[in-house]
């Protein structure tokens, strides 16, 4: 489980090779391109799919009469160490992913509160390093000089740092306290740069454009140039990084989770759900493969997403 | 004083295996099989996934590391062997009996053997038992079992033989004689000087402070033949050992070998396949998960299953304010689901439920339910209307230590939604495993409760409820009373059962005393944790002590056979 954020930002470096400007692509033919790919068709209804389970996770678990911390010690047996009873990991009308061993939660309903535990992460980490990295890229990149200069090397330094590494140390010494905001805050400190450093360049590029001398001969002041010459043409790549970014820290969480400096128990999260059920997976493969199943494909469709859509940006770019 | 539950965890997943016993009841052995009586000669395999902690047996403390001394080291007295009670006994070992007290069981007088030797032949003498005690002094050594520091005369001021020298309390009249004066009266004495810190070493040699974790010199039946740290460990036959001297050693094979730093899972799959050498290794408990995979006829035919002859429980902080309360700490009591906190821990074959702090294994223990619920499973009505007589009808919120380990973990989730269902909110403080007993023995960091162990150091209550619930054991640091009772009345009863000078009436009391305490409520006891180990095909007289944490005993197992 590699950090995302460091192949986030190669491809990203193509996307600030790629000529910055051009005007705002119309949303509609993006859609349209986009609609023909049934790759994306797919990832896309599969992301709904599982925001709206992750945001029915309450509901669902009324219907299903199990919540996601709730014991069933009939569905497992004892005497076996715990291992769910019936095929499949005890899948049944009853609980339909099957049972966790040694204990009879309910895997459907973990696996709808793991996904809001998880997703809600992500995009919170993912709006703050996009917040935080458009706001210093843009000063560093529009004024130059100190400012640029300050704002670079912390973001060489951040860059240059093992971050997973670093990430792991800094949560399983910090108390307990409020798990996934802490996650939120760790995952923004080092994943702001890469935002950062790619809003930067094509600022830079940006800011020597014929409409931005044009706008500052007219007698723009700066914030009138960054806000509505500069910031409309990097909506494109803002769209583009954060669709990207979303996966790799759905991808890191579940990572730091499985490491166990995650979410706190019993909270359930994809990555915990893996790390319990790798010692399972001779006698409980499905308890290994459920929670793996859906991690693999959230991070794919987000990707594919994410890919396509920079496609039908740069295509835009370009015609 | 140690041997809870990390060290155990340790020694579990590492070594071995299991006893069998009283109430945890034996699985499958039969007739040939694993019991069989094995033959001499062969290499024993043992597959271990943590080094053990130390090889100068001053130092090392848990019940996998002692189990490994016995092939070793000879102590004064040791334990006997055999499943359950009868392994637990204490039987002379390098002494001729068990000790002869002085009126009043202050002064206690041993007498040596003949024929016994050290590895390079020379004698033991009463004057290397005196310098094997004294070095357990050395302030760079006193981290292993604290008896000889409680109880000798004079420990106050002594650090051990390279610094203050000569110690007053241990006397050698002759080579044959060694005399102990203890600064209390203590009757159980006799166990005592089977802890590893009461091994012979030559006082006339160069063992050094640190020598002997390095090379070690042995009084046993084996000698360290080679040792790399964290990966293996072979030990060779000591041609100065005579077995007519010890009645309790049967060493059958020719050498023992460990190999350390095994994935658990890959000592699971390794002796579930039993393939190659493997068919003459031992291991120590599987994992839970492995659990459904060794129920074939073929497999179960090698397994053997004991108690650990430990308590684990969750301790009350008694000094936080919700915990002060015994009412509430009693509707905790009847709250637990112990069932499901079984079932997490790997359901029946792992673990048995307990209602006592004293394990089955331990002399006077009592059978006694003080908080019943059906079938074990918790009643959380009868809490509720606890904690409203105690003043809390919307339920109460504590904080608990928990360690950043599955089982363990597992263990906290069961008791955290058995009591939510009381309408007691437990939230958790994730400790690092490292430094998780650090915290909860640091009473100004440890929180309303905790899930934690304890093994007996022998088999009575005198090494087991005095440290966990006497008030004069409450220590800043390194505190064993997780619980902090400070009873006076519990406190005068340990003080009266510590004089007593007949060992099966303080054992008696000891017993009773657990129900005292129990009505107190500083600690639910959980589980009476049991050890299911697989063995090699060919491996014969392998059961598990109980005095060993479960563990196979090195000393009495085999092979079943030896090829020409």
């Amino acid at each position: 489980m590699s950090t995302a954020p460091s192949q986030l930002a190669i491809e990203v470096d193509t996307v600030g090779a790629s000529p910055g400007g051009g005007a705002p692509t119309p949303a509609r033919r993006v859609i349209s391109t986009l609609r023909r790919s049934p790759a994306v068709v797919l990832s896309v209804a599969y992301i709904v799919a599982v925001v709206l389970l992750a945001a029915l996770a309450p509901v669902l678990a009324s219907i299903t009469g199990w919540g996601p911390y709730t014991y069933d010690p009939e569905a497992i047996n004892a005497d076996l160490g715990g291992i769910p009873i019936g095929p499949l990991g005890g899948i049944s009308a009853e609980h339909w992913f099957g049972v966790e061993p040694q204990n009879g939660r309910d895997i459907f309903a973990r696996i709808a509160q793991g996904a809001q535990v998880s997703l809600l992460i992500a995009v919170s980490a993912t709006l703050v390093t996009t917040v935080v990295g458009v706001v210093l890229g843009m000063v560093a990149g529009f004024y130059g000089g100190w400012a640029d200069q300050v704002i670079s090397r912390v973001m060489d330094f951040l860059m240059a740092f093992p971050a997973l590494i670093f990430m792991i140390a800094l949560l399983s010494a910090l108390p307990a306290g409020n798990r996934p905001a802490l996650l939120v805050i760790v995952l923004s400190i080092f994943g702001w740069p890469y935002v950062a450093r790619v809003i930067r360049g094509q600022t830079m590029s940006l800011k020597n454009r014929e409409f931005v001398e044009a706008a500052r001969a007219s007698g723009a002041g700066n914030w009138r140039i960054v806000s509505r010459e500069v910031l409309p043409n990097l909506r494109g790549t803002i769209i583009v990084l954060a669709t990207l970014a979303v996966p790799g820290y759905i991808g890191t969480e579940a990572g730091l989770s499985f490491l166990g400096v995650g979410v706190m128990p019993p909270t359930p999260s994809w990555g915990q759900m893996i790390a319990s059920a790798v010692g399972w997976y001779t006698v409980d493969p499905m308890f290994f493969l459920i929670p793996g199943t859906f991690l693999f494909l959230t991070v794919l469709s987000f990707t594919v997403f994410g890919d396509h859509l920079q496609k039908a940006l740069d295509a835009g770019d370009a015609a | 004083m140690k041997k809870r539950y990390a060290v155990l965890g340790i020694a579990l997943t590492a070594a071995l295996a299991l006893t069998g016993c009283t109430a945890g009841g034996s699985t499958a052995q039969n007739g040939n099989g694993v019991s069989g009586e094995p033959v001499k000669g062969g290499t024993l395999h043992v597959l271990q996934n943590a080094d053990f902690s130390h090889l100068d047996p001053t130092m090392g403390f848990d019940g996998g590391v002692n189990n490994m001394y016995r092939l070793i080291y000879r102590t004064l007295t040791t334990q006997s062997t055999g499943e359950g009670a009868e392994g637990t006994e204490m039987v002379p070992d390098l002494a001729t009996d068990l000790g002869t007290p002085n009126a009043d069981a202050t002064e206690w007088t041993f007498t040596l053997k003949d024929d016994i030797f050290f590895e390079d032949g020379s004698p033991i003498t009463s004057a290397d038992v005196k310098f094997g005690v004294e070095r357990a002094f050395d302030p760079a050594l006193a981290i292993g079992s604290p008896y000889a520091r409680i109880l000798l005369a004079g420990a106050d001021d002594y650090q051990g033989p390279y610094i203050s020298g000569d110690m007053p309390a241990i006397q050698t009249p002759d080579d044959k004689t060694i005399v102990f004066s203890l600064s209390k009266p203590f009757a159980d004495f006799a166990s005592a000087v089977g802890q590893n810190v009461f091994v012979p070493f030559p006082a006339d040699g160069d063992v050094t402070a640190t020598s002997v974790d390095q090379q070690p010199i042995a009084s046993g039946p084996y000698r360290v033949e080679s040792y790399q740290r964290g990966s293996e460990l072979v030990l060779v036959r000591n041609e100065h050992w005579d077995p007519k001297t010890d009645e309790v050693r049967k060493a059958y094979p020719d050498s023992f070998v460990w190999t350390f730093g095994l994935d658990s899972s890959t000592v699971d799959e390794r002796m579930i396949a039993g393939q190659g050498d493997d068919k003459d290794a031992i291991a120590g408990s599987v994992q839970a998960a492995s659990i459904p995979r060794i129920q074939t006829d073929e497999i179960k035919e090698r397994t053997i299953s004991g108690i650990q002859g430990c308590t684990t429980y969750l301790g009350l902080n008694t000094t936080k304010e919700v915990m002060s309360d015994p009412l509430v700490r009693q509707a905790i009591s009847y709250a637990v689901d112990k069932v499901s906190v079984q079932s997490g821990t790997g359901g029946t074959l792992l673990a048995d439920v307990a209602n006592t702090m004293l394990p089955p294994t331990v002399a006077g223990q009592t059978e006694f339910n003080l908080y019943q619920s059906d079938d074990d499973k918790g009643d959380p009505e009868k809490a509720k209307s606890l904690l409203t007589e105690a003043g809390y009808p919307d339920g109460i919120e504590f904080t608990m230590d928990i360690r950043n380990q599955p089982k363990m973990q597992a263990q906290a989730e069961a008791v955290q939604q058995s009591l939510a269902k009381a309408g007691i909110t437990v939230n958790f403080n994730l400790i690092d495993t490292s430094t998780y007993y650090e915290v909860i023995g640091t009473t100004t960091q440890q929180n309303d409760a905790a899930i934690t162990g304890w093994c007996p150091d022998w088999a009575t209550g005198a090494t087991f409820l005095p440290p966990l619930f006497e008030g004069s054991q409450i220590y800043e640091k390194g505190n064993s009373n997780i619980a902090q009772l400070n009873d006076p009345g519990v406190n005068s009863r340990i003080t009266e059962i510590n004089a007593m000078t007949d060992v099966d009436e303080a054992n008696k009391a000891w017993g009773a005393l657990d129900e005292q305490i129990l009505e107190l409520a500083p600690a639910v006891p959980l589980l009476f944790e049991k050890t299911v180990m697989v063995v090699g095909s060919n491996i014969a007289g392998a059961y598990s002590h109980a005095g060993f944490s479960g563990g196979i005993d090195y000393v009495s197992v085999g092979l079943a056979s030896v090829p020409e």
